[in-house]
Protein backbone atom coordinates (compact mmCIF):
# COMPACT_ATOMS: atom_id res chain seq x y z
CA UNK A 1 0.00 0.00 0.00
CA UNK A 2 2.16 2.42 -1.57
CA UNK A 3 3.22 6.25 0.42
CA UNK A 4 0.21 8.05 -1.49
CA UNK A 5 -2.73 7.26 0.34
CA UNK A 6 -6.30 8.78 -0.56
CA UNK A 7 -6.45 9.31 3.63
CA UNK A 8 -4.98 11.80 5.82
CA UNK A 9 -2.66 10.34 7.18
CA UNK A 10 0.44 11.26 4.89
CA UNK A 11 3.02 9.57 2.86
CA UNK A 12 3.36 6.11 4.88
CA UNK A 13 3.95 2.79 2.62
CA UNK A 14 2.75 -0.53 4.01
CA UNK A 15 4.13 -3.71 2.51
CA UNK A 16 1.64 -6.12 3.26
CA UNK A 17 1.56 -9.79 3.23
CA UNK A 18 -1.64 -11.14 2.67
CA UNK A 19 -2.84 -14.56 1.89
CA UNK A 20 -6.11 -14.53 0.97
CA UNK A 21 -7.92 -12.11 2.76
CA UNK A 22 -5.95 -12.38 6.02
CA UNK A 23 -2.89 -10.53 7.19
CA UNK A 24 0.56 -12.14 7.74
CA UNK A 25 2.56 -9.54 8.07
CA UNK A 26 3.19 -5.75 7.40
CA UNK A 27 6.39 -3.33 7.18
CA UNK A 28 5.77 0.26 7.47
CA UNK A 29 8.18 1.76 5.74
CA UNK A 30 8.88 5.52 6.60
CA UNK A 31 10.66 8.18 5.62
CA UNK A 32 8.99 9.81 2.89
CA UNK A 33 8.67 13.03 4.57
CA UNK A 34 11.97 13.28 6.54
CA UNK A 35 12.55 17.41 6.03
CA UNK A 36 15.64 16.58 8.85
CA UNK A 37 13.97 19.13 11.24
CA UNK A 38 16.21 18.19 13.91
CA UNK A 39 19.57 19.05 11.85
CA UNK A 40 17.71 22.83 11.17
CA UNK A 41 17.45 23.26 14.53
CA UNK A 42 20.62 23.05 15.28
CA UNK A 43 21.08 26.38 13.42
CA UNK A 44 18.29 28.15 14.44
CA UNK A 45 17.37 30.28 17.05
CA UNK A 46 13.89 29.18 18.86
CA UNK A 47 12.26 32.17 17.65
CA UNK A 48 13.65 31.28 14.16
CA UNK A 49 12.83 27.88 14.61
CA UNK A 50 9.13 28.30 15.70
CA UNK A 51 7.85 28.29 12.01
CA UNK A 52 9.29 25.03 11.26
CA UNK A 53 7.44 23.49 14.22
CA UNK A 54 4.38 23.80 13.29
CA UNK A 55 4.96 21.22 10.44
CA UNK A 56 5.84 18.96 12.36
CA UNK A 57 2.43 18.13 13.54
CA UNK A 58 0.46 19.87 10.57
CA UNK A 59 -3.66 19.51 12.34
CA UNK A 60 -2.77 20.51 16.38
CA UNK A 61 0.00 23.15 15.54
CA UNK A 62 -0.46 24.29 18.78
CA UNK A 63 1.00 21.70 20.93
CA UNK A 64 4.00 22.02 19.08
CA UNK A 65 4.98 25.46 19.37
CA UNK A 66 4.41 24.85 22.69
CA UNK A 67 6.51 22.14 23.82
CA UNK A 68 9.63 24.10 21.65
CA UNK A 69 8.99 27.03 23.78
CA UNK A 70 8.56 25.32 26.86
CA UNK A 71 11.97 23.99 26.25
CA UNK A 72 14.19 26.86 26.99
CA UNK A 73 11.68 28.47 29.29
CA UNK A 74 12.67 25.51 31.50
CA UNK A 75 16.24 25.64 30.63
CA UNK A 76 16.20 29.16 31.76
CA UNK A 77 13.87 29.15 34.43
CA UNK A 78 11.55 31.60 32.61
CA UNK A 79 8.46 32.26 34.29
CA UNK A 80 5.56 33.28 32.60
CA UNK A 81 2.57 35.44 33.60
CA UNK A 82 -0.76 34.07 34.62
CA UNK A 83 -2.80 35.46 31.58
CA UNK A 84 -0.09 34.16 29.04
CA UNK A 85 -0.37 30.69 30.52
CA UNK A 86 -4.54 30.72 30.56
CA UNK A 87 -4.10 31.96 27.11
CA UNK A 88 -1.68 28.95 25.79
CA UNK A 89 -4.19 26.43 27.76
CA UNK A 90 -7.14 27.96 25.62
CA UNK A 91 -5.10 27.60 22.79
CA UNK A 92 -4.07 24.19 23.04
CA UNK A 93 -7.45 22.93 23.76
CA UNK A 94 -9.13 24.57 20.65
CA UNK A 95 -6.07 22.78 18.90
CA UNK A 96 -7.08 19.10 20.86
CA UNK A 97 -10.60 19.43 19.76
CA UNK A 98 -9.49 20.61 16.26
CA UNK A 99 -7.19 17.84 15.36
CA UNK A 100 -9.94 15.29 16.83
CA UNK A 101 -12.21 16.61 14.36
CA UNK A 102 -9.68 16.15 11.66
CA UNK A 103 -8.71 12.81 12.78
CA UNK A 104 -12.84 11.41 12.98
CA UNK A 105 -13.61 12.73 9.68
CA UNK A 106 -10.92 10.40 7.59
CA UNK A 107 -11.05 7.52 10.22
CA UNK A 108 -15.00 7.45 9.16
CA UNK A 109 -14.31 7.95 5.36
CA UNK A 110 -11.67 4.81 5.77
CA UNK A 111 -14.28 2.61 7.06
CA UNK A 112 -16.43 3.73 4.78
CA UNK A 113 -18.79 6.62 6.24
CA UNK A 114 -18.23 9.88 4.17
CA UNK A 115 -20.93 11.88 6.00
CA UNK A 116 -19.00 13.02 8.69
CA UNK A 117 -15.78 14.11 6.49
CA UNK A 118 -17.91 16.83 5.44
CA UNK A 119 -19.68 17.67 9.14
CA UNK A 120 -16.39 17.82 10.70
CA UNK A 121 -15.01 20.74 8.74
CA UNK A 122 -17.77 22.96 9.91
CA UNK A 123 -16.59 23.15 13.56
CA UNK A 124 -12.71 23.17 12.22
CA UNK A 125 -13.56 26.23 10.02
CA UNK A 126 -14.99 27.94 13.57
CA UNK A 127 -11.79 26.88 15.12
CA UNK A 128 -9.61 28.63 12.21
CA UNK A 129 -11.36 32.11 12.43
CA UNK A 130 -10.69 31.59 15.74
CA UNK A 131 -7.12 31.27 15.83
CA UNK A 132 -6.63 33.97 12.81
CA UNK A 133 -8.06 36.52 14.62
CA UNK A 134 -6.16 36.21 17.64
CA UNK A 135 -2.66 35.13 15.90
CA UNK A 136 -2.96 35.78 12.06
CA UNK A 137 -2.66 32.73 10.33
CA UNK A 138 -5.16 29.63 9.91
CA UNK A 139 -3.12 27.26 10.54
CA UNK A 140 0.48 27.54 10.85
CA UNK A 141 0.49 30.38 13.78
CA UNK A 142 4.28 31.47 14.93
CA UNK A 143 2.24 32.49 18.41
CA UNK A 144 3.70 31.09 21.08
CA UNK A 145 7.07 32.95 22.46
CA UNK A 146 9.52 32.06 25.31
CA UNK A 147 8.11 34.00 28.30
CA UNK A 148 4.59 34.07 27.21
CA UNK A 149 2.35 34.59 23.40
CA UNK A 150 3.06 36.80 21.09
CA UNK A 151 0.35 38.77 21.12
CA UNK A 152 -2.86 39.60 23.78
CA UNK A 153 -6.46 38.25 22.33
CA UNK A 154 -8.34 40.91 20.21
CA UNK A 155 -10.97 42.97 22.14
CA UNK A 156 -14.91 40.25 21.31
CA UNK A 157 -12.53 37.14 21.31
CA UNK A 158 -13.61 35.37 24.72
CA UNK A 159 -17.26 36.26 24.10
CA UNK A 160 -16.64 34.43 20.53
CA UNK A 161 -15.16 31.63 21.89
CA UNK A 162 -17.62 31.14 24.35
CA UNK A 163 -20.52 31.40 21.63
CA UNK A 164 -18.36 28.51 19.74
CA UNK A 165 -18.20 26.55 22.80
CA UNK A 166 -22.07 27.08 23.73
CA UNK A 167 -22.01 25.67 20.00
CA UNK A 168 -19.84 22.83 19.47
CA UNK A 169 -21.11 21.00 22.65
CA UNK A 170 -24.35 19.56 20.84
CA UNK A 171 -22.26 19.11 17.31
CA UNK A 172 -20.50 16.94 19.43
CA UNK A 173 -23.29 14.95 21.14
CA UNK A 174 -24.97 14.79 17.95
CA UNK A 175 -21.71 13.12 16.15
CA UNK A 176 -22.48 10.57 18.74
CA UNK A 177 -25.73 10.32 18.00
CA UNK A 178 -24.85 9.66 14.29
CA UNK A 179 -21.92 7.27 14.74
CA UNK A 180 -21.31 5.47 18.18
CA UNK A 181 -24.35 3.25 17.89
CA UNK A 182 -24.86 2.75 14.58
CA UNK A 183 -24.36 -1.37 14.05
CA UNK A 184 -22.26 -1.02 10.72
CA UNK A 185 -20.31 0.87 12.66
CA UNK A 186 -19.92 -1.44 15.41
CA UNK A 187 -18.84 -4.40 13.75
CA UNK A 188 -15.99 -2.85 12.06
CA UNK A 189 -14.20 -1.09 15.10
CA UNK A 190 -15.77 -3.46 17.79
CA UNK A 191 -12.98 -5.73 18.87
CA UNK A 192 -10.73 -5.08 16.32
CA UNK A 193 -6.91 -4.13 17.00
CA UNK A 194 -7.28 -5.13 20.52
CA UNK A 195 -4.16 -3.83 23.25
CA UNK A 196 -3.69 -5.20 26.14
CA UNK A 197 -2.69 -2.85 29.03
CA UNK A 198 0.97 -4.26 29.48
CA UNK A 199 1.39 -4.21 25.92
CA UNK A 200 0.25 -0.76 25.46
CA UNK A 201 2.91 0.58 28.61
CA UNK A 202 5.60 -2.13 26.98
CA UNK A 203 5.14 -0.74 23.72
CA UNK A 204 5.76 3.08 24.80
CA UNK A 205 2.30 4.02 23.71
CA UNK A 206 0.99 7.31 25.40
CA UNK A 207 -2.05 9.75 24.69
CA UNK A 208 -5.84 8.18 23.49
CA UNK A 209 -4.10 4.87 22.69
CA UNK A 210 -2.42 4.30 26.35
CA UNK A 211 -5.84 5.81 28.11
CA UNK A 212 -8.24 3.05 25.80
CA UNK A 213 -6.27 0.22 27.42
CA UNK A 214 -6.77 1.48 30.94
CA UNK A 215 -3.98 3.00 31.89
CA UNK A 216 -4.74 6.95 33.11
CA UNK A 217 -1.94 8.35 32.46
CA UNK A 218 -2.51 12.03 31.08
CA UNK A 219 0.59 14.05 31.41
CA UNK A 220 -1.39 17.31 32.14
CA UNK A 221 -2.55 15.83 35.41
CA UNK A 222 1.13 14.05 35.74
CA UNK A 223 3.36 16.99 34.95
CA UNK A 224 1.02 19.65 36.54
CA UNK A 225 2.20 21.98 33.35
CA UNK A 226 0.83 25.13 32.91
CA UNK A 227 -2.33 26.02 35.03
CA UNK A 228 -4.44 23.31 34.30
CA UNK A 229 -4.39 22.90 38.29
CA UNK A 230 -6.41 25.32 38.29
CA UNK A 231 -9.18 23.73 36.13
CA UNK A 232 -11.62 21.08 37.04
CA UNK A 233 -11.53 18.16 35.11
CA UNK A 234 -11.23 14.59 34.51
CA UNK A 235 -9.20 12.02 32.41
CA UNK A 236 -11.00 10.23 30.15
CA UNK A 237 -10.52 6.45 29.59
CA UNK A 238 -11.62 3.61 28.76
CA UNK A 239 -10.55 -0.58 29.66
CA UNK A 240 -11.40 -2.47 26.66
CA UNK A 241 -8.20 -1.89 24.19
CA UNK A 242 -9.92 -2.05 20.87
CA UNK A 243 -10.36 0.46 17.94
CA UNK A 244 -13.88 1.33 19.62
CA UNK A 245 -12.22 2.35 22.65
CA UNK A 246 -9.67 4.62 21.28
CA UNK A 247 -13.02 6.56 19.51
CA UNK A 248 -14.72 6.87 22.73
CA UNK A 249 -11.98 7.94 24.67
CA UNK A 250 -10.85 10.98 22.14
CA UNK A 251 -15.04 12.19 21.64
CA UNK A 252 -15.15 12.17 25.67
CA UNK A 253 -11.90 14.30 25.64
CA UNK A 254 -13.22 16.84 23.26
CA UNK A 255 -15.95 17.13 25.03
CA UNK A 256 -13.72 17.30 28.46
CA UNK A 257 -11.64 20.33 26.46
CA UNK A 258 -14.46 22.63 25.62
CA UNK A 259 -15.22 22.13 29.30
CA UNK A 260 -11.56 23.03 30.18
CA UNK A 261 -11.95 26.13 27.30
CA UNK A 262 -15.50 27.56 28.80
CA UNK A 263 -13.24 27.67 32.48
CA UNK A 264 -10.71 28.77 31.20
CA UNK A 265 -12.29 31.82 30.02
CA UNK A 266 -14.04 32.78 32.99
CA UNK A 267 -10.55 32.27 35.07
CA UNK A 268 -8.79 34.30 32.61
CA UNK A 269 -6.69 37.28 34.58
CA UNK A 270 -5.69 40.32 33.56
CA UNK A 271 -2.00 41.15 33.09
CA UNK A 272 1.08 40.66 30.53
CA UNK A 273 0.79 38.46 27.87
CA UNK A 274 4.43 38.02 27.79
CA UNK A 275 7.31 37.96 30.14
CA UNK A 276 9.19 40.87 28.54
CA UNK A 277 11.75 41.14 31.12
CA UNK A 278 12.43 36.96 31.16
CA UNK A 279 15.19 37.59 28.10
CA UNK A 280 17.11 40.44 30.48
CA UNK A 281 17.06 38.85 33.79
CA UNK A 282 18.42 35.66 32.31
CA UNK A 283 21.57 37.28 31.17
CA UNK A 284 21.81 39.87 33.81
CA UNK A 285 21.48 37.41 36.80
CA UNK A 286 19.84 39.75 39.60
CA UNK A 287 17.31 42.08 39.73
CA UNK A 288 17.00 45.22 37.50
CA UNK A 289 17.11 48.83 39.28
CA UNK A 290 14.60 51.29 38.22
CA UNK A 291 15.74 54.39 37.26
CA UNK A 292 18.94 52.65 35.70
CA UNK A 293 20.11 53.14 32.38
CA UNK A 294 19.80 49.63 30.92
CA UNK A 295 16.78 49.45 32.37
CA UNK A 296 14.82 51.32 29.86
CA UNK A 297 15.72 48.51 27.61
CA UNK A 298 14.14 46.23 29.11
CA UNK A 299 10.25 46.75 27.83
CA UNK A 300 11.07 47.01 24.31
CA UNK A 301 11.55 44.02 21.86
CA UNK A 302 15.02 43.63 20.81
CA UNK A 303 16.26 41.36 18.61
CA UNK A 304 15.06 37.86 20.73
CA UNK A 305 17.92 36.11 21.44
CA UNK A 306 17.94 34.01 24.60
CA UNK A 307 21.31 32.12 24.95
CA UNK A 308 20.33 28.61 26.20
CA UNK A 309 22.94 27.34 29.05
CA UNK A 310 25.19 24.59 28.77
CA UNK A 311 22.31 22.14 30.28
CA UNK A 312 20.30 19.21 28.97
CA UNK A 313 16.01 19.15 29.37
CA UNK A 314 13.81 16.59 28.29
CA UNK A 315 10.07 18.72 28.57
CA UNK A 316 6.84 17.39 26.96
CA UNK A 317 3.13 17.85 26.64
CA UNK A 318 0.10 16.24 26.30
CA UNK A 319 -0.86 16.27 22.62
CA UNK A 320 -4.03 15.04 21.14
CA UNK A 321 -1.62 12.08 19.64
CA UNK A 322 0.23 11.08 22.62
CA UNK A 323 3.44 12.49 24.22
CA UNK A 324 5.05 14.73 22.54
CA UNK A 325 8.81 15.76 23.74
CA UNK A 326 11.43 17.56 23.51
CA UNK A 327 15.28 16.91 24.49
CA UNK A 328 17.14 19.86 24.63
CA UNK A 329 20.81 20.28 24.80
CA UNK A 330 21.89 23.87 24.94
CA UNK A 331 25.36 24.85 24.52
CA UNK A 332 25.47 28.64 25.85
CA UNK A 333 24.84 29.98 22.42
CA UNK A 334 22.13 30.78 20.61
CA UNK A 335 21.73 27.53 18.51
CA UNK A 336 21.05 24.47 20.57
CA UNK A 337 23.61 21.77 20.05
CA UNK A 338 21.12 18.93 19.82
CA UNK A 339 17.34 19.43 19.30
CA UNK A 340 15.88 15.58 19.74
CA UNK A 341 12.06 15.49 18.78
CA UNK A 342 9.93 12.59 20.35
CA UNK A 343 6.97 12.70 18.23
CA UNK A 344 3.97 9.96 19.32
CA UNK A 345 3.48 9.09 16.19
CA UNK A 346 6.94 7.56 15.59
CA UNK A 347 5.98 5.20 19.27
CA UNK A 348 2.53 4.33 18.41
CA UNK A 349 3.23 3.24 14.45
CA UNK A 350 5.42 0.75 16.51
CA UNK A 351 2.85 -1.70 16.91
CA UNK A 352 0.86 -1.78 13.73
CA UNK A 353 2.55 -5.12 12.67
CA UNK A 354 1.53 -6.75 15.56
CA UNK A 355 -1.46 -5.44 15.74
CA UNK A 356 -2.32 -6.61 11.87
CA UNK A 357 -1.15 -10.76 12.14
CA UNK A 358 -4.18 -12.42 11.40
CA UNK A 359 -6.92 -9.29 10.66
CA UNK A 360 -8.44 -8.65 7.81
CA UNK A 361 -6.75 -6.80 4.63
CA UNK A 362 -9.77 -4.27 5.77
CA UNK A 363 -9.27 -4.40 9.20
CA UNK A 364 -6.05 -2.78 8.00
CA UNK A 365 -7.37 0.64 7.83
CA UNK A 366 -8.97 0.99 10.88
CA UNK A 367 -6.32 0.10 13.07
CA UNK A 368 -4.04 2.24 11.46
CA UNK A 369 -6.71 5.27 11.80
CA UNK A 370 -7.89 4.40 15.24
CA UNK A 371 -3.78 4.71 16.52
CA UNK A 372 -4.27 8.30 14.67
CA UNK A 373 -0.84 8.95 13.06
CA UNK A 374 0.33 12.16 11.28
CA UNK A 375 3.43 11.69 9.22
CA UNK A 376 4.57 14.74 9.01
CA UNK A 377 5.81 13.92 13.24
CA UNK A 378 6.63 10.72 12.77
CA UNK A 379 8.95 11.92 9.71
CA UNK A 380 10.12 14.90 10.68
CA UNK B 1 8.31 10.36 44.19
CA UNK B 2 10.85 12.23 42.33
CA UNK B 3 14.38 10.99 42.37
CA UNK B 4 16.60 12.90 44.41
CA UNK B 5 20.38 12.83 45.01
CA UNK B 6 19.97 10.09 48.26
CA UNK B 7 17.99 7.84 46.17
CA UNK B 8 20.24 8.09 43.53
CA UNK B 9 23.27 7.14 45.33
CA UNK B 10 21.37 4.18 47.08
CA UNK B 11 21.03 2.90 42.99
CA UNK B 12 24.59 3.48 42.48
CA UNK B 13 25.08 1.28 45.79
CA UNK B 14 23.63 -1.63 44.17
CA UNK B 15 25.08 -1.46 40.90
CA UNK B 16 28.56 0.14 41.13
CA UNK B 17 30.50 -1.82 38.57
CA UNK B 18 28.06 -0.18 35.53
CA UNK B 19 27.51 3.22 36.39
CA UNK B 20 30.27 6.00 36.28
CA UNK B 21 28.91 9.22 37.76
CA UNK B 22 25.22 10.33 38.52
CA UNK B 23 24.13 13.84 37.94
CA UNK B 24 20.61 15.26 39.64
CA UNK B 25 19.20 18.23 38.31
CA UNK B 26 16.00 19.79 38.72
CA UNK B 27 14.35 16.50 39.67
CA UNK B 28 15.66 14.83 36.45
CA UNK B 29 18.54 11.75 37.24
CA UNK B 30 21.13 11.35 34.70
CA UNK B 31 23.14 8.34 34.80
CA UNK B 32 26.52 7.97 32.78
CA UNK B 33 26.85 4.20 31.96
CA UNK B 34 29.79 2.41 31.13
CA UNK B 35 29.37 1.40 26.96
CA UNK B 36 29.70 -2.50 27.38
CA UNK B 37 26.60 -2.78 29.65
CA UNK B 38 23.39 -1.08 28.93
CA UNK B 39 21.22 -3.98 28.41
CA UNK B 40 21.62 -5.26 31.36
CA UNK B 41 21.27 -2.18 32.92
CA UNK B 42 18.11 -1.61 31.42
CA UNK B 43 17.10 -4.93 32.55
CA UNK B 44 17.90 -3.70 35.84
CA UNK B 45 15.80 -0.95 36.11
CA UNK B 46 12.97 -2.65 34.61
CA UNK B 47 12.74 -4.90 37.11
CA UNK B 48 13.93 -3.42 40.50
CA UNK B 49 11.00 -2.88 42.65
CA UNK B 50 12.05 0.57 43.92
CA UNK B 51 12.79 1.79 40.17
CA UNK B 52 10.27 0.63 38.02
CA UNK B 53 11.37 2.31 34.66
CA UNK B 54 9.43 0.61 32.60
CA UNK B 55 9.05 1.75 28.96
CA UNK B 56 11.88 3.70 27.01
CA UNK B 57 10.92 6.72 25.70
CA UNK B 58 13.11 7.66 23.92
CA UNK B 59 16.44 7.55 22.54
CA UNK B 60 18.82 9.97 21.56
CA UNK B 61 22.06 10.13 19.73
CA UNK B 62 24.13 12.82 20.28
CA UNK B 63 27.39 13.71 18.77
CA UNK B 64 30.44 16.36 20.56
CA UNK B 65 33.12 15.99 18.81
CA UNK B 66 35.27 17.70 20.67
CA UNK B 67 35.49 15.10 23.57
CA UNK B 68 37.43 11.40 23.31
CA UNK B 69 34.04 9.45 23.40
CA UNK B 70 32.50 11.18 20.68
CA UNK B 71 28.96 10.05 20.19
CA UNK B 72 26.75 9.47 23.18
CA UNK B 73 23.35 7.56 23.22
CA UNK B 74 20.85 8.67 25.65
CA UNK B 75 17.83 6.29 27.26
CA UNK B 76 15.34 8.08 28.51
CA UNK B 77 12.87 6.00 30.83
CA UNK B 78 10.23 7.41 32.86
CA UNK B 79 7.96 5.04 35.30
CA UNK B 80 4.32 4.30 35.12
CA UNK B 81 4.52 3.18 38.70
CA UNK B 82 6.56 6.17 40.28
CA UNK B 83 6.04 9.55 38.75
CA UNK B 84 9.40 10.07 37.93
CA UNK B 85 11.86 9.72 34.58
CA UNK B 86 15.61 9.01 34.38
CA UNK B 87 18.26 9.36 31.95
CA UNK B 88 21.23 6.89 30.93
CA UNK B 89 24.17 8.13 29.34
CA UNK B 90 26.51 6.11 27.18
CA UNK B 91 29.34 7.16 25.72
CA UNK B 92 31.17 5.45 22.30
CA UNK B 93 33.02 6.04 19.77
CA UNK B 94 32.36 5.55 15.83
CA UNK B 95 33.34 1.55 16.04
CA UNK B 96 32.10 0.99 19.28
CA UNK B 97 29.16 -1.35 18.84
CA UNK B 98 26.35 -1.16 21.41
CA UNK B 99 23.99 -3.96 22.80
CA UNK B 100 20.08 -3.25 21.54
CA UNK B 101 17.65 -3.27 23.96
CA UNK B 102 14.70 -4.70 22.16
CA UNK B 103 14.35 -7.61 24.07
CA UNK B 104 13.51 -5.80 26.97
CA UNK B 105 11.49 -3.10 25.55
CA UNK B 106 9.97 -3.73 21.77
CA UNK B 107 9.86 0.41 22.09
CA UNK B 108 13.21 0.94 21.81
CA UNK B 109 13.01 -1.01 17.92
CA UNK B 110 12.31 1.97 16.09
CA UNK B 111 14.30 4.45 18.24
CA UNK B 112 17.67 2.36 17.84
CA UNK B 113 16.86 2.35 14.18
CA UNK B 114 16.90 6.35 13.89
CA UNK B 115 20.21 6.60 16.25
CA UNK B 116 22.13 4.19 13.55
CA UNK B 117 20.72 6.37 10.79
CA UNK B 118 21.23 9.85 12.14
CA UNK B 119 24.04 9.39 14.08
CA UNK B 120 25.91 5.89 13.26
CA UNK B 121 25.66 4.20 16.43
CA UNK B 122 25.70 0.60 15.67
CA UNK B 123 23.62 -2.20 17.63
CA UNK B 124 24.21 -5.46 18.37
CA UNK B 125 21.22 -8.61 18.53
CA UNK B 126 19.02 -6.57 16.62
CA UNK B 127 17.47 -7.86 13.25
CA UNK B 128 16.22 -5.09 10.80
CA UNK B 129 18.98 -2.52 11.80
CA UNK B 130 18.35 -0.67 8.53
CA UNK B 131 17.48 2.90 7.83
CA UNK B 132 14.31 4.16 8.68
CA UNK B 133 14.33 8.05 7.98
CA UNK B 134 16.42 9.01 5.22
CA UNK B 135 16.40 7.61 1.65
CA UNK B 136 17.08 4.03 0.16
CA UNK B 137 20.74 4.28 -0.80
CA UNK B 138 21.86 7.36 1.60
CA UNK B 139 25.38 7.44 2.92
CA UNK B 140 26.57 9.19 5.49
CA UNK B 141 24.87 9.93 8.76
CA UNK B 142 23.06 12.97 8.88
CA UNK B 143 23.10 14.44 12.72
CA UNK B 144 26.46 14.56 13.05
CA UNK B 145 28.23 17.40 13.02
CA UNK B 146 30.61 16.95 10.14
CA UNK B 147 27.36 16.53 8.08
CA UNK B 148 26.23 20.06 6.30
CA UNK B 149 23.08 20.86 6.68
CA UNK B 150 22.34 20.78 3.40
CA UNK B 151 23.77 17.34 2.73
CA UNK B 152 26.17 16.18 -0.19
CA UNK B 153 23.50 15.44 -3.34
CA UNK B 154 20.75 16.90 -4.63
CA UNK B 155 17.41 15.05 -6.11
CA UNK B 156 15.94 15.99 -9.59
CA UNK B 157 13.79 14.24 -12.16
CA UNK B 158 15.54 13.86 -15.49
CA UNK B 159 13.16 14.31 -18.21
CA UNK B 160 15.52 12.71 -21.09
CA UNK B 161 15.56 9.38 -18.75
CA UNK B 162 12.34 9.90 -17.01
CA UNK B 163 13.09 9.18 -13.87
CA UNK B 164 14.60 10.81 -10.76
CA UNK B 165 18.51 11.18 -10.62
CA UNK B 166 20.87 12.08 -7.85
CA UNK B 167 23.43 15.27 -8.56
CA UNK B 168 25.51 16.56 -6.43
CA UNK B 169 24.29 19.59 -4.85
CA UNK B 170 24.44 23.22 -6.30
CA UNK B 171 23.65 26.10 -4.01
CA UNK B 172 22.51 28.91 -5.79
CA UNK B 173 22.44 30.76 -2.81
CA UNK B 174 25.36 30.62 -0.66
CA UNK B 175 24.62 29.28 3.20
CA UNK B 176 23.40 32.08 5.80
CA UNK B 177 24.71 31.94 8.81
CA UNK B 178 22.88 34.12 11.33
CA UNK B 179 25.21 36.15 13.39
CA UNK B 180 22.39 37.79 15.29
CA UNK B 181 24.62 40.74 17.73
CA UNK B 182 21.76 43.00 19.80
CA UNK B 183 22.49 46.41 20.18
CA UNK B 184 21.27 46.03 23.62
CA UNK B 185 24.05 43.56 24.89
CA UNK B 186 26.74 44.67 27.08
Amino acid sequence: MGPHHPSMHGVLRLVVVPQGENVIDCKPILGYLHRGMEKIAENRTIVQYLPYVTRWDYLATMFTEAVTVNAPEKLANIQIPERASYIRIIMLELSRVASHLLWLGPFLADIGAQTPFFYIFREREMIYDLFEVATGMRMMHNYFRIGGVAADLPYGWVDKCLDFCQYCLPKIYEYERLITRNPIFLKRVKGVGFISRQEAINWGLSGPCLRASGVQWDLRKIDHYECYDKIDWQIKWQTEGDSLARYLVRIDEMKESINIIQQALKLLPGGPYENLEGRRIAQEKGRMNWNSFNYQFVGKKSSPTVKLPRQEHYVRVEAPKGELGVFLIGDDSVFPWRFKIRPPGFANLQILPQLLKGMKLADIMTILGSIDIIMGEVDR
Amino acid sequence: MTYNRLESFSIVLLVPKWIHRVQSKKQESTFYVTPDHPYEILLFFRCHINTRFDVSIDICGVNCPSQEQRLRVLYQLPTTQYNSCIRIKIGVNEITIVSSVISISPSAGRWEREVWDTSGVHFSNYLGLCRILTDYGFEGHPLRKDFPLSGYVEVRYNDLEKCVVYELIEMAQEFCYFDLASPWQA
